[in-house]
């Protein structure tokens, strides 16, 4: 271990081979290290945000909205009202007299204005501190124009980004809880839940329902409509693509609204079949299940002969992957596993002991594992480890590259699809094309 | 302020102080800065900053959690400083505050001087600026911590040759413009700050996490004794300029010129330098002579821009100064800070720009979002957006070209290497603005000018002019025609296509005296009779179900029992269902007519594409004979009375439906001795109402009804009215007179197979010869979980190699092992759970886990239920368990 660049504090957070599956983690960021992490609010507008016809408004001051206008990479069908940002825009003298009256205008005129049906209003850290009752002026909005005004509580200091995923959940269930199926009628159709219709997902994953037969009733929330969303009480399943965001309100809406769930992932071939499989067994069987055989079989028949010709490029390559959550790492790993390619470096900003369990059984004896990682964890480890490509966001991109390593984006940004057989084959390109690219030779050389 | 919204701010035209801030200590040697508040702030900084300069970018926090938020954040800020000297070795720290720790009112400066007493080995000069969000942009934010440097770092006032340039927000490679400008001047001086290398560095053998690059701290120290500060700036507020700062405390004169963009403003600085003693050289006279040269060239085409220019206020004021001496019009500035002098230099700049293009509209606007821009620049006609990548949104709306040369450029690459400083930067720069146009104009100017002048007969194809849109109901009339192709009923015998009637309409609003409905006949196959009645929601069901097995399906119609738009509510509703889960259905509908004209409009919103409306009579009089009764909005009507009503909607809902541009299709049931001398004539008041086929079919008598013994018309008959009718309409031949609730191909009813079929056959009920699994996963995907761990339990069946999911079992009684209580109450819950468990997995063969306790391991095994271990995909365990299993 590079001992100059781990501090003291954050030794417990990374694990060397066996002693990867038992660090740290689920604890408060480190002062000064350079966090990987985001926020409250953060994790409530992630998850929020593809509602496509809701008015999704900030109220703080101005640069929470300013960082998270149009930067995702959702997609509608409809209405594009969710690309915009709106912010109260708090200024010096509404901190010091309260910003609750600059909020119930705002509302005011966008009920006036344009009579939306759903209005998210997000309180960052300062609306939290001075006392804004948001809440209070949320309530007040639905009862006078006779829509939907939910309020999030996202200070970004209460917790972190998985805390905002549960507000966003807690928000989506007020907002279709009055909405319950009638006692006595049968559910019908399934609900998918966490896929945000980056570069068209939901869309993919809506046409495998349609190919095998399974009718989709709402998708949450990747291009979601107030509509539609009120109708997912109507389901008779809910599908549960990322666990890490949605598991929560599958379970709300598992107890309160008698909906059952099961797990699924759209990441990976396999992984990809055997949802499709299971969702057939337990959404219709007999024909749907045939279907759903059929089906697999052609696509992956068609995917493996796409994907063929680039495993030679990859085979025996060195992976670096630093995500948000657990089970996307982990679903990594095991594409990666499948390219014959070798992950060497495991990280995520919010995993739980058990995901570290699991990436310690999945990744070689010497890889490294580490918990909240900072730039410089990330720069000694890719490094000692050889790695050749990292999986991360944004931010990680630079440092990756001035490294002389490969990248692939792995975040809301992005503007290719990674689910579903389409995505193999995307994801499988991308890692090639920067992991093989003729600069390397240049630059590293 | 918004365009549309005066209350909210709507797609901002701004940041925030933090991010100008941490821009500013980037271009100080050695310098990493953390921003006291949460996480959030300096992962978005980052996140923005990354994105544009392509560069690593580390801005530490002192993640401020609920408790620091509540008791003072001191403590992570301490913290936060020790673990980034760690890291990053600095020398020196520039401490940002943001909103959160303005709010709750953190006295960083003492905290920072209790810091350095209580660290006497610190190398770092920390210099700290508060930064809240809402108290200005990051040009404030910038130029704050410029001032906070200069004022914080002890100042060494003895005179020297050199002189201070500082700057705001400009890119890494106008900064090495200015450096290389001052090195051929000749000039000593201190670049304030220098973001040349550290925000645009090149590929080293070895990373470092702290850029080399950067305005050292020890020549900050000497600014106070320099000869002369020019601040390339021309609006920041005194009590923020660092040149005021130099100026009143050490007397160093100060100079102040906007962004060197263009002819005067290069013009100005290079004036400034030579006054404080620079050279100017033949090169730069030669580069100002291009320039001149340039000017002359373009300014026929630079006549025809029409710019918007967005962004911070130096940003704005310089580009429009480098529009207007070319002979442009920056017809809408805009900038999001708030900055009444700007907008009043501004109006004052544009002026003769506007006089020169005789335009009364220049608009200057500051606290501007992009909603309030974007409807400007449509009433103004702009033709070119400049500014940062935050444009991108309007680009795409107003459909004109964005020239992206400011902060945040994340959409393109090369942010970092943006060039608009000095002549030649300039001159670049206003190339690409000109060619944006020249290239726009280019692309569109066929197109325009052919649909503005060529007027002769409409041509063949006219690519590009957007002539006329065709009438909807024409466009429409053309695709409900070529649905035709798939409906069974129309596309004159179904082929290989099938169709469903959903009988979700029982009602009906008139008697017609040879129909009884009669709700349960299997063996009668015709209209009004059916099995069940549905609910909207069943017969949604039941088509998807039918869907699922019969591809084929093409067509769903809605034939009753009663008539479809008697409870109009119902049907609707079906439809909708059906249409959200399947847009390629055709629909039809088939109705007595008498709502027609109510309904037509929302039919076709719904997307019906057939519609059939059985007219048996020509006059009141016939009617009468036929009708018993008819009920129309409440009143009932009976005799002539009630049949002239119907007859006057069911050719006014005919005409109004086929101008709507649904196919319209008139049954006619042969009444013998009634009507059948009338058919033809009805036919062809049907075909002047716009029906296009019709269907002439013999009437079966039923029991019970008034016409139980009139005798049929005979099916030579049939024949040979329908020939003579087919001269006048297409006509139907091959009707098999369905029922309201067949399925299937014409003549082949499946209605029998589907009946109460249930769309999502549900039930874990286990079977014999099958092995059931019980397996414990986190995410769903994997046996990833310990047995006693479980909060639910996902149920397999194996049989004969194939692996069935079940169904996925909560387990009540939550907490997983050693409970948070302690003591009792945690073992207590622990028992609980494991009670819970084990009634989950009552009735499976084995478990499938990761982990079992040794207790639960026996407990299983009391039951006969297995235990296998494993760490695989669940379909691959449960099928490696089924194969393996004794007997199997």
């Amino acid at each position: 271990m590079n001992n100059a660049k781990i501090l003291a504090e954050r030794r417990e957070f990374i694990g060397e081979g066996a002693r990867g599956k038992s660090i740290a983690c689920e604890k408060n960021s480190a002062s000064g290290a350079v966090s990987q992490r985001a926020c409250v609010y953060c994790g409530a507008r992630v998850v929020l945000n593809p509602v496509t016809d809701a008015f999704h408004i900030v109220h703080g001051p101005i640069g929470c909205a300013s960082y998270t206008w149009d930067i995702r990479g959702s997609l509608t069908s409809g209405s594009e009202l969710f690309r915009n940002s709106f912010s109260t825009d708090l200024q010096e003298k509404d901190i010091v007299f309260g910003g609750a009256a600059k909020l119930a205008a705002a509302i005011e005129e966008v009920a006036e204005t344009y009579r939306p049906k759903l209005i998210f209003v997000y309180a960052t850290c300062i609306a939290g501190v001075i006392g804004d009752d948001v809440g209070a002026v949320c309530r007040a909005a639905e009862e006078k124009f006779g829509l939907r005004c939910i309020a999030v509580q996202s200070s970004g200091f209460s917790g972190t980004k998985s805390f905002g995923y549960r507000l966003a959940c807690d928000a989506l269930m007020e907002l279709i809880l009055p909405h319950k199926r009638p006692a006595g009628t049968r559910g019908l159709g399934v609900n998918i839940l966490g896929d945000y219709n980056l570069a068209g997902e939901m869309w993919i994953i809506e046409n495998y329902m349609r190919r095998i037969g399974v009718p989709v009733v709402a998708t949450i929330t990747g291009d979601a409509a107030y509509e539609t969303l009120i109708k997912a009480p109507t389901a008779r399943l809910n599908l549960v693509q990322c666990a890490g965001s949605m598991s929560y309100l599958a379970k709300r809406m598992e107890e309160e609204l008698g909906i059952p769930f099961m797990k699924i992932s759209f990441f990976g071939v396999e992984d990809t079949s055997a949802s499709l499989l299971r969702v057939a067994q337990a959404a219709g069987g007999g024909e749907i299940v045939r279907r759903a055989e059929r089906f697999t079989a052609e696509q992956e028949k068609k995917t493996n002969a796409v994907t063929a010709p680039y495993k030679k490029h990859l085979a025996g390559k060195k992976a670096a992957i630093f995500v948000g959550g657990g089970f996307k790492a982990i679903s990594l790993i095991r594409q990666f596993n499948a390219m014959g390619m070798e992950t060497v470096l495991v990280g995520t900003q919010t995993g739980q002991p058990e995901d570290y369990e699991i990436i310690s059984g999945l990744v070689g004896p010497d890889a490294v594992i580490l918990d909240d990682a900072n730039p410089s964890e990330l720069e000694a480890f890719m490094q000692e480890k050889g790695a050749q490509i990292l999986v991360g966001g944004v931010k990680e991109r630079p440092l990756a590259f001035k490294l002389g390593v490969a990248f692939c984006d792995h975040n809301h940004e992005r503007k290719h699809a990674l689910a579903g057989y389409e995505g193999v084959i995307n994801f499988t390109r991308e890692v090639h094309l920067s992991m093989n690219s003729p600069v390397w030779g240049y630059v590293s050389g | 302020m918004s365009g549309n919204l005066v209350n909210l701010n709507v797609n901002p035209c701004k940041m925030c102080m933090p991010l100008g801030s941490a821009s500013a200590f980037y271009g100080i040697r050695g310098c990493m800065t953390i921003l006291h508040g949460s996480q959030g702030c300096s992962t978005y900084i980052r996140r923005h900053m990354a994105t544009h300069y392509n560069e690593p970018v580390d801005i530490a926090s002192s993640s401020l959690t609920e408790e620091g938020t509540v008791f003072g954040g001191e403590k992570n800020l301490i913290k936060g400083l020790e673990n980034l000297i760690r890291l990053y070795d600095p020398e020196v720290i520039g401490v940002a505050t943001t909103c959160l720790a303005e709010t709750i009112g953190e006295d960083v400066p003492r905290i920072v001087q209790d810091f350095r007493d209580s660290h006497p080995d610190l190398r770092a000069s920390i210099i700290t600026v508060p930064a809240a969000g809402y108290a200005g942009t990051q040009y404030e934010g910038f130029f704050r911590a410029l001032r906070a440097v200069v004022a914080q770092t002890e100042q060494d006032a003895a005179p020297h040759n050199g002189i201070n340039l500082i700057t705001g927000m400009i890119s890494p490679a106008d900064t090495r413009f200015l450096l290389a400008l001052l090195a051929e001047t000749g000039l000593e001086a201190t670049l304030l700050p220098d973001l040349s290398e550290n925000l645009d560095g090149g590929h080293e053998e070895a990373y470092r996490n702290l850029p080399s690059g950067g305005t050292p701290l020890a020549k900050i120290a000497r600014m106070a004794g320099a000869r002369m500060s020019i601040e390339i700036a021309e609006f920041i507020p005194p009590e923020l300029s660092p040149g005021q700062y130099l100026e009143e405390n050490f007397g160093v004169p100060l100079r102040r010129c906007a962004l060197p963009v263009g002819l005067r403003d290069t013009d100005r600085l290079l004036a400034l330098l030579e006054e404080a003693g620079g050279r100017i050289t033949p090169a730069l006279q030669k580069q100002r002579r291009r320039y001149l040269d340039a000017m002359a060239d373009s300014h026929k085409y630079n006549a025809l821009v029409r710019a918007a220019v967005f962004g911070e206020p130096d940003f704005v004021y310089a580009v429009s100064r480098l529009c207007v001496e070319n002979g442009a019009l920056p017809v809408l500035t805009a900038t999001g800070a708030s900055s009444p002098l700007w907008q009043e230099k501004l109006r004052e700049e544009v002026a003769p720009a506007a006089a020169y293009h005789m335009e009364e509209n220049c608009t200057a606007l500051d606290n501007c979002d992009f909603d309030l821009l974007e409807e400007q620049a449509r009433l103004l006609g702009v033709n070119v957006l400049i500014g940062s990548s935050d444009g991108r949104r309007a680009e795409e709306h107003l459909d004109i070209p964005l020239v992206r040369c400011a902060f945040p450029c994340h959409d393109f690459v090369g942010g970092q290497r943006q060039r608009m400083l000095g002549y030649e930067g300039g001159l670049a720069f206003l190339d690409s603005v000109t060619n944006a146009v020249i290239h726009s104009r280019g692309r569109r100017y066929r197109g325009e000018l052919f649909s503005k002048y060529y007027h002769k007969a409409v041509p063949p194809s006219p690519a590009p002019a957007p002539g006329p849109a065709p009438e909807p109901a024409t466009n429409r009339r053309e695709a409900n025609a070529s649905k035709s192709a798939v409906h069974p009923c129309f596309n004159g015998g179904g082929g290989d296509y099938a169709m469903m009637h959903l009988p979700v309409a029982p009602a009906c609003n008139i008697q017609c005296r040879y129909c009884l409905r009669k709700f349960d006949c299997p063996n009668e196959s015709r209209p009004g009779v059916t099995s069940e009645v549905l609910s909207p929601r069943e017969g949604y069901e039941k088509f998807l179900a039918v869907k699922a097995r019969m591809p084929e399906l093409t067509t769903v119609g809605i034939a009753g029992p009663g008539d479809a738009l008697a409870d109009f509510a119902a049907v609707r509703e079906t439809l909708r269902l059906i249409r959200a889960a399947d847009p390629d259905i055709t629909f039809c509908l088939s109705t007595n007519g008498l709502l027609l004209p109510l309904y037509a409009e929302e039919l076709v919103e719904i997307g019906v594409s057939h519609v059939t409306v059985t007219v048996n009579a020509l006059t009141p009089q016939m009617g009468a004979r036929i009708y018993a009764h008819v009920d129309y909005l409440g009143e009932n009507y009976t005799g002539e009375a009630g049949a002239a009503i119907l007859l006057a909607n069911q050719f006014a809902g005919l005409r109004r439906a086929a101008a709507l541009g649904m196919v319209c299709k008139v049954n006619i049931v042969l009444l013998r001795g009634i009507n059948d001398e009338a058919v033809r004539d009805i036919t062809e008041k049907a075909k002047a109402h716009g029906a296009s086929i019709a269907n002439i079919m013999q009437m079966i008598p039923v029991p019970g009804t008034e016409f139980a013994g009139m005798e049929m018309v005979s099916h030579k008959d049939v024949q040979a009215i329908r020939r003579s009718c087919g001269e006048i309409l297409p006509q139907m031949y091959h009707c098999r007179q369905c029922r309201a609730d067949a399925i299937g191909k014409l003549g082949e009813d499946r209605s029998l197979y589907f009946r109460k079929v249930a769309a999502l056959p549900a039930g874990a009920d286990k079977t014999a010869g099958v092995l059931r699994f019980a397996v414990t996963s986190r995410g769903g995907m994997l046996v990833d979980q310990h047995f006693g761990q479980a909060n639910e339990i996902y149920i397999y069946d194996y049989a004969d190699g194939r692996v069935c999911y079940r169904e996925r079992r909560g387990v009540v009684g939550t907490g997983g092992c050693g409970g948070a209580g302690g003591g009792k109450a945690a073992a207590e819950e622990l028992s609980a759970k494991m009670e819970a468990l084990m009634r989950a997995v009552d009735d499976c063969d084995a478990v499938l886990t990761m982990r079992v306790g040794e207790a639960s391991r026996e407990r299983l095994r009391a039951k006969g239920i297995d235990v296998r271990l494993t760490y695989d995909r669940i379909e691959d365990a449960v099928r490696d368990a089924g194969q393996a299993s004794p007997g199997r």
